[in-house]
């Protein structure tokens, strides 16, 4: 339940209904950097306002520097926000964060593993700092790990992993909590074909879970493919929104990459 | 705050001085190889009228060494948990601040405990036998536990200055090299030298080691001196450690 002031000025029931919905509200977020010796400003998150709906995957696109990380930062408590508020779950980012943190599941994008555990020992220590029983811990690792091939690997120590496996590991860490609000921030970035196309798949399983995914990604492919919707950042800003089908139309264009061209003037993977 | 999660931490910390002989052998090999150093080249040599050997000199400076050495892989597994995002990552859970340096101490006294029982051991073998009842050795072990609650502030305040795991590694020596040079009981010094000892949580306890294993009484005020003096100075340099990694450890 969103607990914004004014919802109880909502009388229409289809309105409230609307709002009780969305397992995230962002509400013109700004996240400015201050350099204390030059008094230089750097808006890194510039008044963004959306909301997600439960059980959608939404996708934040941009390039890098964009300011996607920067919003999942906030979403999930690892920095404050200058300005505005964000609700997860119905919960205030900064009032009832300890709340939330029980609630996501948080995929980095720099893999953060411990390389001398082996991957049921790294998924092990995070579902007992979930405080997940024991049976349901063995009972989700083993299926995420049968799930993404990493069984027979899974008694290795993560430090002989290859890259793509790391990074499988690293989303699945986010799961053993079996959280209703996932974070995965750039979660294929260094992956193989083959292992991207694995890990699309098993992205997509978590929508009959009715897990909400919020999902960074300056990769049109995964964007089209496994967003339900779409928030194209640039400089901080918000600069469209709606599914990528809304958004080709609306743009007339022939993909994301086309819309971000049409609305900016420039690519999302400039210089790579 | 939830033990589970302590635990949790405790058992990768153990896993990881296993699976990091480095860290192991900072911990457990090196006092093992001063004892024994000390033991075969001194244990012979009498220094004094009532018989003292300079291995018997020695002995209370190993311990208290041997402790103060527990500071670098405290410093560096915090700088590389951050260096790696795993300090950012675990913040992301419910864990509280307080439970993971809770793990630590917890593991950091755990330590102190094997190490001092196995530098006792090498000594018992090589012949040392403290003056003293068991009441003196039992008084010794809780001087080390309390010690090696400073090492813990030690490595968060490494933490926060380095950048990385590589440079923790370097910069713990600013704490641990004066303190071993002229806090340790291991080399004579003049006067000077001593006064500046007394700013050293290594002097107090290695004053305490070598009253306690001399068969000082625990009736004397000056044990109880250094007790006082090193659980303020511990206690300060964890709330200091944990307070500047807060801020400024990012």
């Amino acid at each position: 339940m969103i607990k914004t002031k004014n919802l109880n000025l909502l009388n229409n029931k289809n309105i409230q209904e609307a709002y009780n919905n969305k397992a995230i509200e962002v509400l013109n977020l700004r996240k400015i950097y201050r350099n204390k010796k030059t008094i230089e400003e750097v808006k890194a998150v510039d008044g963004i306002s959306f909301s997600v709906k439960q059980g959608e995957i939404f996708g934040l696109l941009g390039p890098n520097g964009a300011g996607k990380t920067t919003i999942i930062s906030i979403l999930c408590g690892l920095i404050s926000p200058t300005e505005g508020d964000a609700y997860v779950e119905g919960h205030h980012i900064k009032k009832d964060l300890k709340k939330i943190k029980e609630l996501i599941g948080v995929c980095p994008q720099q893999a953060a593993i411990y390389q001398y555990l082996n991957a049921k020992e790294n998924l092990e220590l995070f579902g007992k700092l979930h405080l997940v029983k024991k049976e349901d811990i063995n009972k989700r690792m083993n299926m995420f790990l049968n799930l993404l091939g990493l069984s027979e690997s899974s008694k290795r120590k993560a430090k002989h992993y290859s890259g793509g496996m790391i990074r499988q590991l690293n989303l699945i860490m986010a799961l053993i909590n079996d959280p209703p609000i996932l974070f995965l921030d750039e979660p294929t970035i260094g992956m193989d074909p083959r292992v991207r196309r694995t890990t699309w798949n098993f992205i997509n399983s978590l929508k009959q879970k009715d897990i909400t995914v919020i999902l960074t990604t300056h990769y049109i492919e995964e964007a089209e493919s496994l967003c339900d919707r779409v928030a194209i950042i640039d400089f901080g800003k918000l600069i469209a929104i709606g599914t990528p089908k809304e958004l080709v139309e609306k743009y007339h264009s022939e993909d994301l990459e086309e819309v971000f061209l049409n609305i900016t003037g420039r690519r999302i993977l400039e210089g790579f | 705050m939830n033990f589970r999660r302590v635990s949790a931490f405790m058992t990768i910390q153990f896993k990881s001085l296993i699976r990091v002989p480095s860290a192991l052998c900072m911990i457990l090999l090196l006092p093992v190889v001063l004892a024994l150093t000390f033991g075969l080249l001194f244990g012979s040599i009498i220094i004094d009228e009532t018989g003292l050997t300079v291995f018997e000199f020695l002995v209370p400076g190993v311990f208290a060494i041997s402790a103060l050495y527990m500071a670098m892989p405290v410093s560096y597994s915090f700088a590389e948990d951050r260096e790696q995002g795993m300090l950012k990552r675990i913040k992301t859970t419910p864990t509280t601040a307080l439970e993971f340096i809770m793990s630590h101490i917890i593991s950091n006294i755990g330590m102190a405990i094997i190490q001092v029982a196995i530098i006792a051991l090498i000594c018992y073998l090589l012949g040392y036998r403290p003056v003293g009842s068991a009441v003196n050795i039992i008084s010794a072990f809780i001087f080390m536990i309390i010690f090696s609650l400073s090492t813990i502030g030690f490595g968060l305040i490494t933490a926060t200055l380095a950048k990385n795991a590589k440079t923790a590694a370097g910069i713990i020596w600013i704490f641990m090299l004066p303190q071993q040079m002229l806090a340790s009981g291991l080399y004579p010094l003049p006067n000077e030298a001593e006064m500046i000892s007394k700013f050293m949580p290594l002097y107090y306890a290695t004053d305490a080691l070598t009253k306690l294993f001399n068969g000082g009484s625990l009736g004397e005020l000056t044990i109880w001196w250094d007790l006082i003096v090193l659980t303020i100075f511990s206690v300060i340099l964890v709330i200091v450690g944990i307070l500047l990694f807060k801020k400024y450890g990012k």
